[in-house]
């Protein structure tokens, strides 16, 4: 008897609790959903005004650096710096800028062209030297009498995001000797390559990993930015 | 009519280029009178950095920059200051296109008259001749038949 009992009670304070952790489960599950819900909301307000502001500022922005870069090629072609050729290539930068500013800097995000320029700028003596490189392998393939080549074609996604770092990096694969993009489907790049270490060389993936870090792309670790950081941490301790 | 081409590299390629062609076009226009160049062939250059653009981005984008109805003015505004000029030479007493008359009404010496003159006449030479230019190419692309005209008519 008092067994049954015993066990009725054990079992009716499980459903009892059983009750009361679906309730708070339920309660619990409203209330993430509210908050994410009025996250999300706030998220998009505070979105739409950071968007809007970036365009406007991003929009100026573009024009007075496609301004200055004009005017410095104009000034680099005419050569005369008197102040009717001056003023001319001012009116004419002016006019070309106001008609283009959205090609030349079309998907550049507000503050990044400075940085962008610069890292291109390092960028570039690394990939001559891959150039050099390069151009030994392919030497040493073209003069060696056997001929040790292996022709490929090979595909691979990038992790890059935007045309004009795609395009970076199709070139610099197509300037880098033995390797040619052929082409790019929607984020699929088609390269052939002349030999095994080539492609591997390709298949490391540096070159695509110095891109994204000039272009500021694909949230992940590179070289360069560990290193930046390893010199903060230093500082710290 | 074109198709919007898809090859991005020649698309951001073209895009980033076309604002220094412009540019040059404009040089070769504005040095005409004292280097080789001068309105035609800046003017057709201008025009091919237009058709570059229609080529790579295709109809919309440069419609919205550039349509049709403002290339035919251009070509008209740019034949009215080639000849608005001849016939301000005769006004003041010289022949059609006599530049060293424009002096009495630009107050400088009458060679420096003839330099402006000049470059007024490349001005409106390269204005017509790239709205022209653009104009062909834009109705052998098109067939004659904007493809807004056609959207509508469907």
């Amino acid at each position: 008897m008092e067994v049954t009992l015993l066990v009725q009670a054990a079992d009716d304070a499980y459903r009892i609790l059983e009750n009361a952790r679906g309730q708070a489960v339920e309660l619990l599950n409203t209330a993430t959903k509210l908050t994410s819900d009025t996250r999300w909301m706030e998220e998009k307000k505070i979105e739409a005004v950071l968007m809007g502001a970036q365009k406007k500022k991003s929009s100026l922005q573009n024009f007075v650096v496609t301004f200055l870069m004009l005017f410095a090629f104009w000034a680099l072609l005419s050569g005369k710096f008197d102040s009717f050729h001056l003023s001319l290539g001012v009116v004419c930068s002016f006019v070309v800028a106001l008609l283009g500013h959205d090609l030349l800097f079309a998907n550049v995000r507000v503050g990044d062209i400075r940085v962008i320029v610069q890292r291109f700028l390092a960028y570039l003596p690394w990939h001559v030297y891959q150039i050099v490189v390069a151009n030994f392998h392919v030497a040493y393939l073209a003069l060696s009498p056997k001929m040790p080549i292996s022709p490929k074609i090979m595909r691979f996604k990038t992790k890059l995001e935007s045309d004009i770092s795609w395009v970076t990096l199709a070139n610099s694969i197509t300037l880098t000797p033995g390797t040619i993009t052929i082409d790019i489907e929607e984020g699929e790049f088609v390269v052939h390559a002349l030999s095994e270490k080539l492609a591997d060389d390709l298949n490391t993936g540096e070159m695509e990993d110095r891109i994204a870090h000039v272009f500021m792309e694909a949230d992940h670790i590179y070289i360069q930015d560990v290193l930046d950081v390893a010199r903060i941490f230093a500082e710290f301790r | 009519m074109i198709i919007r081409g898809e090859d991005i590299i020649i698309k951001t390629i073209s895009r980033v280029l076309v604002p220094f062609i412009q540019l040059y076009a404009l040089y070769v226009i504005m040095h005409g009178h004292y280097s080789p160049g001068g309105g035609f062939q800046g003017g057709v250059i201008l025009g091919a950095s237009m058709v570059l653009l229609f080529i790579t981005h295709g109809y919309a984008e440069v419609n919205r920059k550039f349509s049709e109805n403002i290339a035919v003015l251009f070509s008209s505004i740019g034949v009215l200051i080639y000849s608005g000029i001849g016939f301000l030479c005769l006004l003041l007493l010289g022949n059609y296109l006599d530049y060293s008359k424009l002096y009495k009404i630009l107050s400088v010496d009458p060679a420096h008259a003839r330099s402006l003159g000049i470059l007024g006449v490349e001005i409106g030479v390269g204005f017509a001749v790239m709205a022209v230019m653009f104009s062909i190419f834009f109705d052998i692309s098109t067939g004659g038949v904007s493809p807004d005209d056609e959207e509508e008519a469907e």
